[in-house]
């Protein structure tokens, strides 16, 4: 679609306004606080999957639930990164 | 049913950070035409609004907002910190009324400086944002949207995706107290598509709930969005979430906050409503079939005059020691009013959604209207859904039968740095 000549300019953000030295805001903090807690609840994910003894599975049941667990994991940790 | 209900295909919704109606769309009011106000419907300012200061002088609100650099340190929007702002200062209890009079007291307390205080009175005039303004304008604003919660963040987007915050009235990291699931959830489980679109790694989500839950599978990167726009590929519903900090980006180009949080840059944000508009706009097939609500989460401490109405209880409580108020909140009345706007070519030119100013057609919106709008629209209420959103007004009945043509449709420019 080409550009109309009615478009309304939307000007530059002002030069200088990056600051990424800025001191980091209650909601930026709370993001990190929550994303750690986040992260916690994979770990106790993968420290109960990883206590069990995959020797220990007997059935085609057991073996599924195991194989369920450890790939909801795995998938999980290996979604692609957002596209740039 | 109208052509445009009946055409409509995707709903998106993009929440900005932290700017109060007034702020960002109380000058409109000012605006004179012929003699005349060119916006009377339009709840704004009249340019004699006040609040004292510390020093008893009165304070009345003025048209110097400036993008950046004016509201450091971030304003109070915490519980007692509205509370204050709106009570203007009387204690909790029974038989206050709400004046809105503490905004300039209540800065005063993070800044310690009486004339920085007077900052938070502080407005936009239209052709500072002219992105805002002009969808505010072209297409329908909420005279009486208000953010669900007279408090921060986290509690007031989830119930944007929840309709209810289950209790919360701060930044805490909340859990799914009832079986209600988020409005994403919903729309999977019935067989329907729906996203959360971050706007990248270095930013990410404050949607954390659904990433407990392992549902990498709602989440998408902003990038992404433009693409789905242009490929047909959007989801029923989609949730945009701006970026929430500066950082690199990928070969260390500069990637400003676009979130509008004082203080990062608020043209910066305007630049992201603008594209976020364009990719919808540029794909006819889209833009067609599209309703875009362009919605902030709170009023991040910044005047506003309307005092925010009662609401139905959430059915949940707050105790005193959550609210720091001494007084337990029983979620029954909203917080401040925030800037709301609904996009769609079948929305008419102008079209005002009248609030409290007009007792007899006023309409009360929050932030549990959207998922309470996009269940009844797309699940036709079949899933559960909590008080506020049964409660909550929806806003599709602003689509009309008429198509607006192109020429009479507005496109943003965006101007390179």
């Amino acid at each position: 679609m080409a550009t109309p000549s009615n478009a309304i300019l939307v000007p530059a953000t002002q030069r200088g306004a990056y600051n990424p030295n800025r001191p980091a805001g209650l909601l930026l903090r709370s993001q990190t606080m929550h994303l750690r807690e986040a992260l916690l609840k994979h770990l106790e994910e993968l420290a109960a999957v990883l206590a069990i003894d995959p020797k220990s599975l007997k059935t085609e049941g057991d073996v599924s639930a195991y194989i369920h667990r450890a790939t909801a994991i795995l998938h999980t940790h290996g979604a692609k990164p957002a596209k740039k | 049913m109208s052509a445009g209900l009946d055409n409509l295909k995707h709903i998106v919704v993009l929440m900005m950070e932290n700017r109060s109606f007034d702020h960002m769309l109380g000058g409109l009011s000012l605006v004179m035409e012929n003699g005349q106000k060119k916006y009377p419907k339009i709840n704004g300012l009249t340019g004699n609004e006040s609040n004292p200061d510390t020093q008893g002088a009165i304070v009345k609100v003025q048209p110097n907002a400036k993008f950046q650099g004016q509201l450091d340190p971030d304003p109070d929007h915490h519980f007692p910190g509205v509370d204050l702002q709106v009570y203007g200062g009387a204690p909790p209890g029974p038989g206050r009324v709400a004046n809105m009079q503490g905004f300039v007291k209540d800065y005063f307390t993070q800044t310690n400086d009486v004339n920085r205080s007077h900052n938070i009175m502080y407005y936009f005039t239209p052709d500072k944002l002219p992105v805002l303004s002009t969808l505010a304008t072209q297409f329908a604003v909420f005279n009486g949207w208000f953010s669900s919660i007279p408090g921060p963040t986290i509690c007031n987007r989830a119930f944007a995706h929840y309709g209810t915050s289950f209790g919360q009235v701060g930044m805490d990291l909340f859990y799914v107290l009832d079986p209600i699931p988020s409005i994403y959830e919903r729309m999977v489980q019935a067989n329907h598509t729906a996203k959360i679109y971050y706007y990248d790694q270095q930013s990410s989500t404050m949607e954390i709930v659904n990433l407990l839950k392992n549902q990498p599978q709602i989440f998408g990167s902003y990038s992404q969005f433009v693409d789905d726009c242009a490929s047909n590929k959007l989801p029923e519903y989609s949730f945009i979430e701006p970026c929430y900090n500066d950082h690199a980006g990928p070969g260390g180009g500069e990637i400003l906050a676009s979130d509008q949080h004082p203080d990062h840059n608020v043209q910066e944000g305007e630049r992201f409503i603008a594209n976020t508009y364009n990719a919808i706009r540029t794909n006819p097939a889209l833009w067609k079939s599209t309703l875009l609500l362009i919605v902030y989460d709170e009023h991040g401490g910044i005047y506003d005059h309307v005092v925010p109405p009662a609401c139905t209880p959430d059915g949940y409580f707050a105790k005193p020691a959550d609210t720091d108020t001494g007084e337990a909140f029983n979620f029954d009345r909203l917080g401040v009013r925030v800037p709301a706007i609904a996009v769609s070519p079948y929305i008419l030119k102008g079209t005002v959604v009248p609030g409290p100013e007009d007792p007899a057609n006023c309409r009360v919106f929050e932030h549990a209207c959207i998922p309470g709008t996009v269940t009844n629209f797309f699940l036709h209420g079949d899933a559960k859904q909590t008080v506020r959103e049964k409660q909550a007004n929806t806003f599709l009945d602003l689509l009309s039968d008429q198509m607006r043509s192109d020429s009479d449709i507005p496109f943003f420019k965006l101007g390179g740095q």
